[in-house]
Formats: structure tokens, sequence, C-alpha cells
């Protein structure tokens, strides 16, 4: 039952890294690196949505795209993580109940 | 009105705007009014203006490349740390490093993520004023009722509507109904023309402008596969946008090209193949300038060792053979 609700709980977050990760696959590669940080703004997307799920991912993803001008100085601005990380991740980036038990 | 279309609004306006302003400078040339080709020449414009207004910013990017010369000690130092370690972990520490490197000396080479960001939302904003301008929908600002009528009406070669696409046309062939062949051939010849403009952009930065050491990266292989895949996208977005759209598409294809040739011509990625083109071309004329201010020429091979004296005998027989 808590797996079922785990998993209806990290659809949204799930679709979202389908998207992204097509994204990645499929149009990043038609104009190469732009992004003047690390990682680019579409991983950071993808590690925000992974991180803190479909919505709150999305408007920090939006945040960084707001700091990613010519303007700005670059560097490394990496998603910042959870201090509680409850879920794991598979191979291809789907978020799924941490397979340890313990949070 | 929903959201995106708020958020679209000051775009399909300035979008319209220069669309007519165009098409009246052309009128007023002596175009014909309602012409295809005047519309076509007015997306023409409108892509200038769109690209020309973001040169400024290309223009940062190739200053800051120009002072990464400054920081190729550094850059170096950190590329034959990684040097043949080619697994993610590493590569991931290298770009990081390499990036944080960009940072401090402020000497980031990126164009930042603006520029796209800047041309999607027109690219869409073109796409909505075409499909309204399809059923001669007035748009949101100067472009009144005539003036879409006129466009939406607007056709290539006599025959072909500029908001019409392959996808519609074929939709009718296959249900048996009249079809327009020359909207289909004008869309098939701009997918070509589009997949063969991104080709040689791609294939010019691949093959000219990497260093060794990107060229060893495993992104190096994926972008490689990339260049073959692009055709796929093209012809899958070519079947499904309007033409105007294309025209919108192709054109900005073209300026990246010969903007990309002029800059790995004249300012190419230090350590690539392009750069050492330059520095030879510089160099014949006497024009190389060294990092510390020296002129730097290149003079003819010398040969490794003293001609040995030989008898006028011998040398007759050696010059014969070896010439």
């Amino acid at each position: 039952m808590i797996t079922f609700l785990t998993v209806l709980l990290l659809l949204p977050r799930n679709a979202g890294v389908l998207v992204l990760r097509a994204y990645r696959a499929v149009i990043s590669p038609l104009y190469g690196d732009v992004c003047r940080y690390y990682p680019s703004c579409s991983a950071y997307a993808l590690g925000a949505v992974q991180e803190y799920g479909l919505v709150v991912g999305s408007v920090r993803a939006a945040l960084r795209l707001g700091r990613c001008h010519p303007w700005a100085e670059g560097g490394i601005d990496d998603v910042p993580l959870k201090r509680k990380r409850r879920y794991a991740l598979t191979p291809f980036g789907f978020v799924i109940a941490a397979s340890h038990g313990k949070g | 009105m929903d959201l995106l279309g708020t958020i679209l609004w000051p775009l399909k306006w300035v979008v319209e705007a220069l669309l007519v302003a165009f098409h009246s400078l052309f009128s007023v040339l002596g175009m014909d009014y309602d012409a295809g080709l005047t519309w076509v020449l007015s997306i023409v414009g409108l892509v200038i203006v769109v690209r020309a207004a973001l040169i400024p910013i290309f223009v940062r990017q190739i200053k800051s490349q120009r002072k990464m010369l400054e920081v190729a000690p550094q850059l170096k130092k950190i590329q034959d740390k990684y040097k043949g370690k080619k697994d993610q972990f590493s590569r991931e520490a290298m770009s990081r490093e390499t990036m944080d490197l960009y940072k401090r000396t402020g000497t980031n080479p990126l164009s930042s993520c603006l520029p796209l960001l800047l041309q999607m939302p027109i690219f869409f904003a073109l796409f909505s004023v075409l499909n309204d301008a399809q059923r001669s929908q007035a748009g949101v600002g100067p472009l009144n009722d005539s003036l879409a009528k006129s466009f939406g009406n607007a056709t290539l070669f006599g025959d072909a509507p500029l908001h019409d696409s392959f996808a519609s046309q074929w939709t009718k062939m296959v249900a048996g109904q009249d079809f327009n062949a020359v909207v289909m051939w004008i869309a098939a010849v701009m997918v070509i023309l589009m997949t063969a403009s991104q080709f040689i952009t791609q294939l010019q930065i691949v093959s000219k402008n990497m260093s060794p050491e990107t060229k060893a990266s495993p992104m190096f292989k994926q972008q490689r596969i990339m260049l073959y895949l692009l055709p796929l996208v093209f012809a899958f977005s070519g079947v499904a946008f309007p033409l105007g759209v294309m025209f919108y598409w192709l054109t900005s294809n073209i300026w990246t090209m010969i903007q990309q040739f002029l800059v790995i011509r004249n300012m190419p990625t230090p350590g690539s193949e392009a750069a050492k083109a330059r520095e030879e071309r510089l160099a014949r004329k006497g024009k190389l300038i060294a990092t510390d201010g020296d002129v730097i020429v290149v003079d003819e091979p010398k040969k490794p060792q003293r001609q040995q004296p030989v008898a006028k005998n011998r040398a007759k027989k050696q010059s014969g053979p070896k010439k």
C-alpha cells in the first residue's frame, strides 16, 4: 500500500524526468554547449525535479534559467540537496523509493 | 486570454510590428502588396532584425573566448590531469573544474541560455501569427484585418499558401481529396536546405573548431551521432510546420552557418585545427603576435645537416636519380 502511494506520489516528477530526458537527448544537442554553468540548465532542471518534485523543481529550474544570461559569471551551480533524502534514482534518472528502507 | 497567450502577447505584437513594417517597406519599394514573395521577404527581414539584435551577446562571447588565451596554461593543466580518463566521473569532474576556472578568471566562453530562450517564444509567436492569419484573423496589434487577409491569402508560385504545411496536404492526399503538390514540394526542398545548413554548421564545429581534448570526450561521440540524426528531426518538423515558419527557421539557420564560419575563421577555439590554420595564415603574413607581444614568423624549415662536400663526379651521380 505504501509503495503504491509512493509510486503515485512520484508519478508527476517521473513524468517530468521523462520529458527532460527526451529534451536532453533530442533538442539539447541541436545547439551544443551554451550554458554558462555546470551543470547545464537542463541538467539542473532534471536534478531539481528529481530532488524537489515537479512543481518546486520547475520553479527552481526557471530561476536558474533566469540566472543564465550573458552577463552572469557562470561557474558551478549545483541543485541544493535536501538534508533528508528519501528517494533513490534509477540509472535512467527515475525517482523511486529507497530500497534500504531507512530514508 | 489563456496564460500562454498572455506571455506571448508582447512578443506577438513585436513580431507583427516587424512583419508589417517590412511588408510596407517592400510595398513602397514597388513589390506586389499581396504577393507571397513580399511576405517571405518580410519574414527574412524579421529574422535579420532578431539575429542582429543578438549580435552584442555574440560579440561578448567572442571577447571572452579571446581572453581564454590567457588562461590556456591553466586549462591545459586541468586537461592534462584528466588525460586518458574517459569514465563519466572524471569527465564530470573535469567539466566542473573547467567551469570553476572560467568563473575565477572571468573568461566564460559560453553564450548562456538566454539567446535560445528568447528565440523560442519568437518562433512560437510567429507560428501563432501565421496560424491566425491562416483564418485571415487580425493579430493582436499592427497586423490589422486587411493585412491579415493579405498574409493569409499570400501564395508562392501562385499556388502555395504560406500558412499551409506538408502534413495538411498529406492528410488531404491520403483522404483522396484535392491536394496541393506545390506546398509539399516547397516544404521538402526547405527541409533539405535546412538539414544541409545545420549539417554544415555542426560539421564546421566538429571538424575544425574543437580542441583535441574535447574530441576525446564521450560528449563528442554523442554530438557526432546527432549530426546524422538531425535530418530526421528536421524532416519531422518540416512536415508539421507552416511554410512561413519554415522560412523563418531556414533563414535563421543560414545566418548561424555564416556567423559560425566567420567566427571559426577569425576567432577559433585555442588548440583546435581552425586555430592552427589561422596561426599559419597569420604567420605567412608575418602578423602573428605571441602572448608576450613578439611577432612570430615561421621560417623555412632548416636543413638538419650540413651538406657534405662531394667530388664533381659523385655530385652528378647523386643529383641524377634523386630528382
